[in-house]
């Protein structure tokens, strides 16, 4: 990889900034419509940055004792909410950096946090329970406990909220808490990723497969081979394309026509360490996925899944070692593309060509 | 990339109530100036501030394809993940799980999980058992059974509660179970940290360290003495000992060196098939036959040997001579006649438990394609019944020895240090359950070249 980092990016990758959080970048995303990167850490800091610059605007370290562990920008960009190891799910403003709201969850971690798709709930996970809370932090209801703890949680485009544990996905209605539908299969579900119009339910397994399901019909279908464990997947956004990890390739299955039962899947080969993160831009069959070689590539692809590197990079500036990518966050209008990384560095690239 | 050494791990295991929050304690207020974290499945009252305590369910994963060796701990996949985030990257983490807990998962999830593998090291698994309590639970429950099998370490904690005779029973039971374990007493877990942290457990070199016999063939005798005899008439005498009564073999023609003594051990454990004839005090002992000395009575208590051309004799004896202050005297002028070489032997015990251990040791150099179609089948056929299995092998044209670990059917295996000088040998320790010692050794027998 050497040659990448003397190089510095190819393709439509080009240079941004680089900034750098007190540890370990655990996630972070887009806030005020791409002016502002927030990024969360595992000492518990949380930090943003200018869009162009990469200045620090504002930033808080230790803000959750023991560190971060979920973070989700609001739909509007203007809140987002970070959960911790000390048990609390902060509500913020982006602009200012002030915490809007303190949800206390109890002396347990809260490791996930998602906002719903029209803004209105928020979602955390607690061990074997989840809550959902309003915009204004007040709790509109929590489940029951689930079979284990909750691995991941995700809003579907009508308001239900899917969540994953150790042999099954339940769907909740978003605004009543009821168990509108449970899905189930013998194991260990790590990730967890809807398509668009929420019909695919697709979840990384422990065994290192891809188990999936079509609501529709009730059918499910599971796919092996895996070297690892598929603990990134993310679906484009017209549902064509499931990229899935699990090992240095990135694994595309296709939707169309009859697939992806009994068709082979796109193989994109440049990692040479297992794929980490996995994002789609928010339109076009355009995917960014980071590894644990420190390597971010933008590949494009066509509708059966397969497709070319046509960027690359690695994180950091040419004077440090490239760390394992620990998430990419596409800006708003997919021309920048952030990466975060186990040294706690945080790099942006302007993405060229649309 | 990160290219740091591995964090150690221990697994503390042992059923409620054995001592492990106490040891926990312990460890923590020792070990100070290292970063430790602490994920409990059982919520005690670890209060110690320096270190980081997790609390977590133990979850269980099984997978769909139905094998028990694929089942690891979710809750430790997860916390562990989550840990080694941190920049200060802890020094060592210690789990204590569940009384019930059954400790394959948990040792399994450090073989089987590619992130946990890449960042983690299983350092030893340290079972805690109440001295008091601990046969009632064998019978009752396969966990308990499990973690004996499973431990490097045994602690045979509270022994204040029973007497010295019980826990040497208990600690021989215990041994037949895992022969690989190392078994330390204490009253309130009160042992050296050092026993229980970075044992390296899965390194044999450290285990045949410390107890050199334990892969040498069991005798159904302790101890041998040889004693150079002129013609005449002997007394054998005896004080009160441990046992109302005592195999014994006298051999004649017995040589003093090391082979002579195997030799003659090899003999006397055909003479100990027979039966034993009864002797009692004040008959003569036959030579070259098992007798049994009886010895009920109280106060010293004297047998015969008639010898009529000189002679060295063997004594293997089922104690050892100290036990019982045994003297051999001349009959006529009643002179004590000094032991030549005294030997003492690994004994052999009844094995009632399902659970058991055995070791393999063979000189010379094995087919490495014979032995991995060998080594597929047991783990294919007998995977679940074998807990644990480590060992080094000397694999026919490689330079460098070859050592393995195994968890039920999981196996790593990676080349060591070059052989040298060293005599090239094969040893493999195995424990499990109703594992069939002869069939396994002659399997391994037939890779050999």
């Amino acid at each position: 990889m050497s040659d990448l980092n003397q190089d510095g990016p190819r393709g439509v990758l080009r240079s941004g900034w680089t900034a750098a959080v007190g540890d370990y970048a655990i996630a972070g995303g887009w806030a005020c419509k791409g002016t502002l990167l927030v990024v969360g850490d595992a000492a518990g800091g949380v930090y943003s940055f200018e869009g162009t610059s990469g200045t620090i605007r504002w930033e808080h370290s230790e803000i959750h004792q023991g560190g971060v562990l979920a973070m989700d920008v609001h739909p509007d960009g203007t809140l987002f909410a970070t959960a911790g190891q000390d048990g609390r799910v902060l509500i913020w403003s982006a602009e200012d950096g002030q915490v809007r709201q303190t949800i206390d969850l109890g002396n347990a971690w809260v490791e996930n946090v998602a906002w719903s798709l029209d803004g209105q709930w928020l979602a955390a996970s607690v061990s074997r329970r989840v809550h959902v809370f309003g915009v204004d932090g007040q709790e509109v209801w929590r489940s029951e406990d689930h079979p284990s703890t909750v691995s991941t949680l995700t809003w579907s485009a009508s308001e239900e909220l899917a969540t994953a544990c150790y042999g099954r996905v339940t769907f909740f209605g978003g605004s009543s808490g009821s168990v509108v539908q449970e899905l189930e299969w013998q194991g260990s579900l790590v990730s967890l990723v809807l398509s668009p119009d929420g019909n695919v339910v697709a979840c990384g397994s422990q065994d290192n497969s891809v188990h999936f399901w079509r609501r529709s019909t009730g059918e499910d279908s599971q796919m092996h081979g895996y070297p690892g464990k598929p603990s990134a997947l993310a679906f484009d956004d017209s549902g064509t394309l499931l990229a899935t990890g699990g090992g240095k390739d990135v694994t595309v299955w296709s939707f169309d026509g009859d697939g992806p039962e009994g068709t082979h899947p796109g193989v994109l080969e440049f990692h040479v360490k297992p794929v980490t993160t996995l994002v789609f831009a928010r339109r076009g069959r355009r995917l960014a996925s980071g590894a644990r070689d420190g390597s971010v590539v933008i590949w494009s692809l066509l509708s059966d899944g397969e497709g070319g590197p046509v960027g690359v990079s690695l994180v950091g500036d040419s004077t440090s070692m490239p760390d394992v990518v620990s998430g990419l966050a596409w800006r708003p209008d997919d021309r920048g593309l952030a990466a975060f990384d186990a040294s706690g560095g945080v790099t942006y690239w302007r993405v060229m060509d649309r | 990339m990160n290219t740091q050494q591995k964090v150690p791990v221990t697994i503390l295991t042992g059923f409620l109530g054995s001592g492990k929050t106490t040891l926990l304690n312990r460890i923590l207020s020792e070990e100070h100036g290292k970063r430790i974290a602490v994920i409990e499945n059982e919520y005690g009252e670890v209060g110690i501030d320096q270190a980081l305590v997790i609390n977590a369910d133990e979850e269980i994963f099984e997978m769909s394809n139905g094998c028990i060796c694929c089942t690891v701990r979710g809750d430790l996949i997860r916390v562990l993940g989550n840990l080694m985030k941190r920049r200060d990257k802890f020094d060592y983490v210690l789990v204590e799980t569940t009384g019930l807990a059954d400790p394959g998962p948990v040792a399994q999830t450090f073989f089987m999980d590619d992130e946990i593998r890449e960042e983690f090291t299983l350092d030893g698994i340290v079972t805690l058992v109440d001295a008091a309590h601990i046969e009632q639970q064998l019978g009752r429950s396969d966990e308990s059974t499990e973690q004996i099998a499973f431990a490097d370490v045994l602690v045979l904690n509270k022994t204040d509660l029973v007497g010295t005779e019980g826990l040497d029973t208990l600690e021989t039971r215990l041994r037949d179970m895992n022969r690989m374990a190392r078994v330390v007493r204490s009253e309130k877990a009160d042992i050296p940290v050092d026993t229980v942290l970075n044992l390296s457990a899965f390194d044999l070199d450290q285990v045949l360290e410390r107890r050199p016999t334990f892969l040498e063939p069991e005798y159904p005798f302790e101890w041998t003495g040889v004693y150079a005899l002129e013609p005449g008439r002997y007394e054998l005498s005896l004080a009160e000992g441990p046992d109302p009564e005592m195999s014994l073999v006298v051999k004649t023609a017995q040589g003093s060196d090391d082979a002579a003594l195997r030799e003659g051990a090899e003999w006397c454990v055909r003479r100990y098939a027979d039966p034993a004839g009864s002797v009692t005090p004040g008959d003569d002992v036959p030579l070259e036959a098992h007798v049994s000395l009886q010895l009920q009575t109280s106060g010293r208590k004297s047998f015969f040997i008639q010898v009529d051309a000189p002679v060295k004799v063997g004594l293997y004896a089922q104690h050892t001579a100290e036990e019982f202050d045994m003297k051999l005297l001349r009959t006529d002028n009643g002179v004590e006649i000094p032991v030549e070489v005294e030997r003492i032997w690994v004994a052999q015990h009844e094995h009632d438990d399902e659970v058991g251990s055995f070791a393999i040791e063979r000189s010379g150099d094995v087919d490495p394609e014979r032995l991995n179609a060998w080594l597929s089948e047991i783990l294919r056929e007998r995977g679940v019944d074998i807990f644990r299995m480590k060992g080094f092998l000397s694999i026919a044209g490689d330079p460098n020895r070859f050592v393995f670990q195994g968890v039920h059917m999981l196996f790593d295996g990676q080349p060591d240090k070059p052989w040298g000088d060293m005599p090239r040998l094969n040893q493999l320790v195995f424990i499990g359950r109703n594992l069939d010692e002869d069939a396994m050794t002659k399997g391994f027998d037939a890779c050999l070249i």
